[in-house]
């Protein structure tokens, strides 16, 4: 099924028709963040905008997840009620780790309950010319993980190697709006795997929203889940049209 | 041109007057001394502060000293900024030697970035070459060095050799003659007064008709609450390298001879000091 190109261009108004369309500009970008914002409404996923000055802004998500299964010895042996979702099991790899790394990741003993406070921004880079993640975790009393406390709780059974993922170098940088510490997935090489993404969706006239394939493919590795749901709509030809209220 | 080149050392080999205190609050075995150090301009705190760190932990016991900080009147002084910025934005008007207060307890984490080792340095350093290439040449002439190209420039920053660096960043500077200049400059302006950290946009040295545009052009899209109007007292200055360099000046020119060595253009908008 094709989409004939003005549907396409009400639906994402992410697609041009030249060959050349590897760059996002800022106001495709922010295009794209409002037909994510509107599905992640629907879906109760939690987006918001946080606006700047004119139409500059950022994508933001805030979750709490609870701590991974042997991300340390739990405090006096007990657990608070709750805090595991029963999928989770102890995770023999992370489990015989040595005391020393164990320790690293150990809680302060009055914390009071094993959940972690996520924070996603999806930013406009123009000197790439792309969408960029930054992201920080905190303890519920307020302290930040560092950069191996949060690969232990995303991907306890690859330690550190994600860290030098081909795709996306992971550092420490200052938010560039806010001027705090965040993590962030260096944009350099983002181009290189939207290119074929964007050049499959042309191939097969479907339209495709920029920053949403970009956050299907990094967001997992830093734990952010991107339901298939967004795609549906997004992709959904003949549901909607600039007159949907939606 | 001689004059050019003679910029570009002037720029390079700036130096700052630093007075290091330690925090009064650290636990000490016996009084610490101030330190004092030229810091460069163009360089980072961590690169240039070994000596720093060596002289207050003789007085201290190891397991007092964690991860060292330096901050200026209560701020908390971000390592990854260039030393000229961080003084020009804090303490350009004060009386020198610049005072900084050093810290080895209390790492503000919400505020600066961790420091482990200097390859943390050279890596943002490097991020930063490659985003100004980004800008200028599309990331052309950076992706066509080789690592041996990078390290190059790291090390002549490292070991503060300007030609070393130089031989390398020249490459860095070039454009096809036809264009007139960088596709965009790669710049940041910074103020204090603000939760915004840096203004960071795309600009081009070059408008659609031709025309050079200037420092002051620059302002006037980005930032014109800086400028003063005809007939205004004049409330900012706008230091690059603690200079306030014309704002008629040519930004392709600016960009080519007074970037920093990641190859930003760094500007500072401070109020005027009101004695």
């Amino acid at each position: 099924m094709t989409v004939q190109p003005e549907q396409a261009d009400v639906l994402t108004r992410s697609l041009p028709l030249e060959m050349n369309c590897r760059a996002l500009d800022e106001e495709r970008f922010c295009r794209c963040c409002r037909l994510i914002l509107r599905r992640s409404d629907q879906l109760r996923d939690g987006w918001s905008w946080e606006a700047l000055q004119g139409s500059e802004g950022y994508l933001k998500k805030t979750t709490l997840r609870p701590l991974p299964a042997g991300w340390g010895p739990e405090q006096d042996g007990g657990e608070s009620p709750g805090a595991e979702p029963a999928a989770l099991q102890p995770d023999p790899l992370v489990s015989t780790g040595s005391e020393e790394e164990d320790a690293d990741l150990r809680l302060p003993s009055n914390s009071s309950s094993p959940v972690l406070q996520w924070e996603y921004h999806v930013l406009y880079s123009c000197s790439y010319a792309t969408p960029v993640l930054y992201f920080r975790a905190f303890t519920l009393d307020g302290r930040s993980l560092t950069l191996e406390e949060i690969w232990k709780s995303i991907h306890p059974n690859f330690g550190l190697r994600l860290q030098n993922c081909p795709l996306n170098a992971v550092s420490q940088q200052e938010h560039p709006l806010l001027g705090q510490p965040f993590f962030f997935l260096h944009p350099c090489r983002t181009e290189e795997f939207m290119g074929p993404v964007l050049q499959a969706a042309l191939d097969h006239g479907r339209p495709v929203n920029y920053v949403l394939s970009w956050l299907s493919v990094v967001g997992p590795m830093v734990g952010l889940e991107v339901p298939l749901e967004y795609s549906t709509e997004l992709h959904a030809a003949g549901c909607l049209s600039s007159t949907d209220p939606d | 041109m001689a004059d050019d080149k003679d910029v570009l050392r002037d720029v390079w080999f700036g130096r700052i007057p630093t007075c290091f205190t330690l925090n009064p609050d650290e636990v000490t075995e016996r009084e610490a001394e101030a330190y004092y150090l030229l810091l460069p301009r163009v360089s980072y705190l961590p690169v240039v502060t070994d000596k720093v760190k060596k002289h207050f932990q003789k007085v201290m016991r190891a397991e007092d000293v964690e991860e060292m900080w330096f901050e200026y009147e209560g701020t908390p002084l971000k390592w990854h900024y260039p030393i000229g910025v961080l003084f020009d934005l804090h303490a350009s008007n004060t009386v020198l030697p610049w005072n900084i207060t050093v810290h080895f307890k209390n790492f503000p984490d919400r505020d600066l970035l961790h420091c482990s080792s200097n390859s943390v340095v050279e890596a943002h350093f490097m991020s930063s070459i490659k985003e100004a290439d980004a800008l200028k040449h599309k990331s052309q002439v950076v992706n066509d060095m080789q690592k041996k190209d990078h390290k190059q420039l790291w090390m002549g920053l490292q070991n503060d050799k300007f030609d070393q660096f130089w031989a390398m960043n020249r490459k860095l500077m070039e454009y096809p003659t036809e264009d007139g200049g960088f596709r965009y400059i790669p710049f940041r302006i910074y103020q204090t007064l603000s939760d915004r950290p840096f203004i960071q946009k795309l600009f081009r040295p070059v408008s659609p008709e031709g025309n050079a545009h200037t420092l002051g052009d620059l302002l006037k899209e980005m930032y014109p609450d800086a400028l003063t109007n005809d007939g205004e007292v004049k409330r900012y200055q706008i230091l690059i390298h603690g200079i306030e360099p014309l704002l008629e000046t040519p930004l392709q020119w600016l960009s080519e001879h007074l970037s920093h060595p990641d190859n930003f253009l760094h500007i500072c908008v401070v109020p005027v000091p009101t004695d």
